[in-house]
């Protein structure tokens, strides 16, 4: 298996804000790439950078052998990209766009109608076809600005937050578009989102980024697995709270329980330790020993959001919030700026 | 499915367009935009009209009687003309595309980059060709003929009107590029001014003096108006080749501002 994109230590700054700081990433050959971070974190950026619209201020990216900065013809032929902002013009019809961009790719005749048909049909909007994009709900746009990007059967695909701020349905139908195309064309998909279980569900491999760097990389499950523990919620009533800490700290202190972090959550504790289903019983056992009365037990794995705390020393969330207020201060991102 | 049928399936479809291909298709585009929006074209005529009938009304006994000016609707209409063709949206067209992520999505595209701006240019004289069709039907229609040869006439302004239009929408299309502002490409329509309006528009040449005379006859659209009434009112082939002469000048300084902000707009990073 070979490498679809790669990149070696991508910078990019605007003015005096650098929004990648040295990114260098490996995808291979047919996986789906999750790059999973806040807003802000300079996901955009190096999708930008990868697809040709944005020179690297410093290091280098390659898609499927050729140089993103110096052979950018080649590269748009061979890749795909849905971009965050669905750029697409209102006052043309779903068919007319998508003509229009297949003619781009040097798409013609029955070629070009059998692409259109096959890729509407595939984002489900064949019915659709004919009415002026300014008529499309939000997802109907994501939709065809999807099937855009795959008229020419690109060999690797870059989908940059393509289900931010969908509805569930929708997110869930882009979802199965995705893993389809995989298993259909075999194409390499480099996905950025903010959403955990987005990249969970879907890719094989993940980068997490924050504040321009990469601070974990692997599968989602290796990346859980370093955090050490699982995830035992309990739920207790307000009034046996004290009692039910006492409990659990007694319990760890006596080596019935490992030691991990215990965190109050308002309705019970939320209690990090490794082997969860057998530490369960264990905790199960001790409180009710201890005459504690206690609501719903469930033990999980750890989720992506706890890779993220493990690596950043925060949630997502609080990044997301961070990168909001800063972004005030920062000089915009030259929209429509182009490479040539 | 075998791993053989994923690799060839895996095989893009890509291939060069070419430039003219690009073009063709840019253009498309451009001109559909252009005929859906019925209420700029509406728009883009009902000022010189309205001028014209103003101008006309107002004006056309005094320059009979004291300017010996036979029709002086023939002497207005090549002004309600090139009025129009200097109200095309090419450059908001753009800037919108720039705006809204359009323009990046038809740059991650093999398009060649000049496509995209020729394009719109070859959307623009779409655009004056309509106006300036619209425009000598209906000076047709209140009686205005033209000197020599109608079709000759005909096709002659309509040239001259093409080249100083396809100039002037070059202005705003240099402005989308350069600055990607909405607001920035709307107000290049301000320069129409003093270039329409600092030239012969209301009496001929020989009756104005002073400072007026002066910078009238330093504007090269002077030339452009006194070229486009030469069809009508008495070929004189000097006039007109001066005329194509000065509206080529324009055009090509207005083609050279947007191939630099082109290059600007394109220039990685």
């Amino acid at each position: 298996m070979s490498a679809a994109i790669q990149a070696h230590d991508l910078v990019h700054s605007f003015g005096e804000v650098e929004a990648v700081r040295g990114v260098s990433l490996k995808v291979q050959e047919g996986e789906i790439y999750g790059f999973l971070g806040p807003n802000g974190a300079g996901k955009s950026t190096t999708v930008r950078i990868l697809t040709t619209l944005l020179a690297p201020t410093g290091g280098s990216g390659m898609v499927l052998g050729h140089d993103v900065a110096a052979d950018r013809t080649t590269v748009r032929r061979l890749i795909g990209v849905a971009l965050q902002e669905a750029g697409l013009d209102p006052k043309q019809t779903g068919r007319e766009l998508l003509t229009l961009q297949g003619r781009l790719y040097g798409l013609r005749g029955s070629v070009l109608t059998g692409q259109v048909a096959e890729v509407t049909e595939l984002v489900g909007l064949a019915d659709a076809l004919d009415r002026r994009i300014q008529t499309y709900s939000g997802g109907m746009k994501r939709r065809l600005d999807l099937a855009s990007a795959l008229l020419h059967r690109p060999r690797v695909l870059f989908l940059d937050e393509p289900t931010t701020g969908l509805d569930p349905l929708s997110r869930a139908l882009i979802w199965d578009r995705i893993r389809e195309l995989r298993e259909r064309f075999g194409a390499t998909i480099f996905l950025t989102t903010q959403y955990l279980e987005e990249a969970d569900e879907l890719a094989d491999q993940v980068a997490i980024i924050d504040q321009g760097r990469i601070v974990r990389e692997g599968t989602p499950a290796a990346l859980k697995a370093e955090v050490g523990a699982d995830v035992i919620d309990v739920g207790v009533d307000e009034r046996e709270c004290g009692a039910a800490r006492v409990a659990i700290l007694e319990m760890q202190s006596g080596g019935e329980l490992p030691a991990g972090e215990l965190r109050g959550t308002g309705t019970g504790y939320t209690l990090f330790v490794p082997e969860g289903p057998r530490n369960i019983a264990v905790l199960i056992r001790g409180l009710d020993k201890a005459g504690i009365r206690f609501g719903a037990v469930s033990v999980s794995r750890p989720t992506l959001d706890d890779v993220f705390l493990a690596a950043t020393g925060g949630r997502m969330a609080a990044a997301a919030e961070r990168a909001d207020s800063d972004e005030q201060e920062r000089v915009p991102e030259p929209a429509g700026r182009s490479a040539p | 499915m075998t791993a053989a049928s994923v690799a060839d399936e895996a095989r893009t479809l890509a291939a060069p367009a070419g430039w003219v291909a690009d073009v063709a298709a840019i253009t498309g585009r451009a001109v559909r935009g252009i005929l859906r929006e019925p209420e700029l074209f509406l728009f883009a005529l009902i000022i010189p009209v309205f001028f014209f009938v103003v101008q006309v009304g107002a004006l056309g006994d005094l320059a009979r009687r004291s300017m010996g000016i036979s029709s002086y609707a023939a002497f207005q209409l090549p002004i309600a003309i090139l009025f129009a063709a200097a109200s095309t949206s090419g450059g908001n067209a753009l800037v919108l595309d720039i705006a809204n992520g359009y323009w990046d999505k038809l740059s991650v595209t093999p398009v060649h980059r000049s496509a995209l701006v020729v394009g719109t240019l070859f959307g623009e004289l779409f655009a004056v060709l309509s106006y300036s069709l619209v425009l000598l039907v209906f000076g047709w229609v209140i009686g205005v003929r033209f000197a020599g040869n109608e079709v000759v006439g005909a096709l002659g302004l309509l040239g001259l009107t093409l080249l100083f239009g396809v100039g002037f929408a070059a202005v705003s299309i240099a402005v989308a590029l350069a600055t990607g502002s909405v607001r920035a490409t709307q107000s290049t329509f301000i320069i129409f001014f003093p270039l329409l309006f600092l030239t012969p528009s209301a009496l001929p040449r020989d009756q104005m003096t002073g400072w007026f005379d002066t910078v009238v006859s330093l504007n090269p659209i002077t030339y452009v108006v006194e070229a486009a009434r030469s069809f009508l009112s008495g070929i004189d082939v000097l006039v007109i080749a001066r005329g194509a002469l000065a509206a080529l000048l324009f055009s090509t300084l207005t083609f050279g501002l947007t191939a630099l902000a082109f290059r600007r707009r394109v220039r990685m990073g």
